[in-house]
């Protein structure tokens, strides 16, 4: 790890501490240190920029409620906001009712850009250049692609298993096996 | 104990790739704050699958993106640290929508973690002493757990969610038990949200197997008569713990 990294990692465990001990400021570090990655990566997610802003703006008042319950010995700070946002921009992506009043040109170019995101040539854009990346190379072609639908463009499994043309058996399948061998390959 | 190791991890890869549904992801939570061990493993896959999070194009944040979410968090109370007596967690509600069926074998092994089964995933489940004398997992009319009531028979008892209920502004829910038909629902206390929060329960008798555990929607402050007058939101009949 980088030092540029490794202090980036211990300013975001000293802002979620301040979360987690009533401070707001806490918040606002977070902002400083990951606000405009994090904003992306709701961008990415829901296309829309002012979903994306909503998803982020819910996802910080959860780190802020949710901050005690962190506890610092189960992985980094990092990847715990990250997460919160991520299941946050799905769950807005989920709701029926929350996307009533898109209308259906919107909501299909939303739901299909989302697939551009993982397209066969730039796949590897998506996983940096560190060790993950040859993990992920070195998976079958379609177990590749199923995990990176999930995971980076946030589709269900029924949809994946549409979009791959397969049973939903079939693409399950390929989630759980590819991620046996990603964990295989990354420990 | 492999097979259930084997479904525990799909699970695992579930919450962390976003494939459950939200209801789903409040029971899997339930069980990790339970077990250190999966919490671990779930992290770790987290970390090990985070580039793909953070090769996402940076955008700048609108302008008064900052102060405006201050001005939320300053009204917005903070979840507790999870309550020491059960080591079992707070789940959070989600303002989200209407959950929908989880797979039911997750409800069930989220019910038979509060029931005191260890899942055994690597680590051993640690249950501090006093332990509850009777557990009720109460759930709605559609069958879905909803919340779950520890009680200690010392006139306390604890309640904590699993799952979001909506209660409308000038409502609370409120706790009852029914000790028996002769005396009645027995209020255990009222709650302005779906938080867990220690209930100081009356001087009742000793609570039974199959005793009824229920919570209502009632105005707030309680319900004005001293018995439950809203609708119920869940029930459920003990189970004791003398195992």
């Amino acid at each position: 790890m980088t030092e540029d990294a490794e202090q980036r990692n211990r300013r975001l465990d000293r802002a979620v501490t301040d979360c987690a001990e009533g401070r707001p400021q806490g918040i606002d570090a977070i902002l400083e240190l990951e606000g405009p990655r994090l904003l992306g990566l709701a961008r990415r997610i829901l296309i829309r920029h002012d979903l994306a802003e909503e998803a982020l703006q819910d996802a910080m008042v959860m780190v802020w409620r949710k901050a005690a319950q962190q506890r610092q010995a189960d992985g980094s700070a990092r990847g715990w906001i990250y997460a919160i946002l991520r299941n946050r921009c799905l769950t807005i992506l989920r709701d029926g009712a929350r996307l009533s009043s898109l209308s259906p040109d919107e909501l299909t170019r939303m739901q299909e850009a989302r697939q551009e995101l993982v397209s066969d040539d730039d796949w590897k854009l998506l996983a940096g250049k560190g060790r993950l990346g040859e993990c992920l190379d070195a998976l079958d072609d379609p177990a590749r692609r199923a995990i990176l639908l999930a995971h980076v463009a946030g589709y269900s499994h029924g949809e994946i298993s549409a979009r791959q043309g397969v049973p939903l058996g079939t693409a399950k399948s390929w989630i759980r096996r590819g991620l046996a061998s990603l964990r295989e390959c990354l420990s | 104990m492999n097979a259930f190791r084997d479904d525990v991890t799909a699970f695992a890869d579930d919450y962390v790739l976003g494939l459950m549904s939200p209801t789903e992801t409040e029971l899997f939570e339930a069980l990790m704050a339970a077990d250190p061990a999966l919490a671990a493993h779930v992290a770790r896959l987290r970390d090990q699958l985070l580039p793909l999070d953070l090769s996402a194009e940076a955008l700048a944040l609108p302008p008064g993106f900052a102060d405006r979410l201050q001005a939320i968090i300053a009204r917005t109370p903070q979840d507790g640290a999870p309550l020491p007596l059960s080591g079992d967690p707070t789940v959070a509600p989600v303002p989200a929508n209407l959950p929908r069926a989880p797979r039911r074998w997750l409800a069930g092994l989220a019910a038979s973690l509060v029931l005191g089964l260890a899942l055994g995933f690597g680590g051993a489940m640690q249950r501090p002493a006093p332990a509850p004398q009777v557990v009720a997992v109460l759930l709605d009319d559609q069958g879905q757990p909803r919340a779950i009531i520890e009680d200690y028979g010392i006139e306390t008892a604890q309640i904590r969610f699993v799952s979001d209920v909506e209660v409308p502004p000038g409502f609370a829910i409120q706790a009852w038990t029914l000790p028996s038909v002769e005396m009645g629902p027995r209020s255990l206390g009222v709650l302005d949200g779906p938080r867990a929060a220690s209930l100081a329960g009356p001087d009742l008798p000793a609570p039974a197997d199959a005793q009824l555990y229920e919570i209502t929607l009632e105005p707030a402050g309680g319900s004005p008569t001293g018995r439950p007058t809203g609708p119920i939101i869940a029930k459920g009949l003990a189970a004791a713990q003398d195992i």
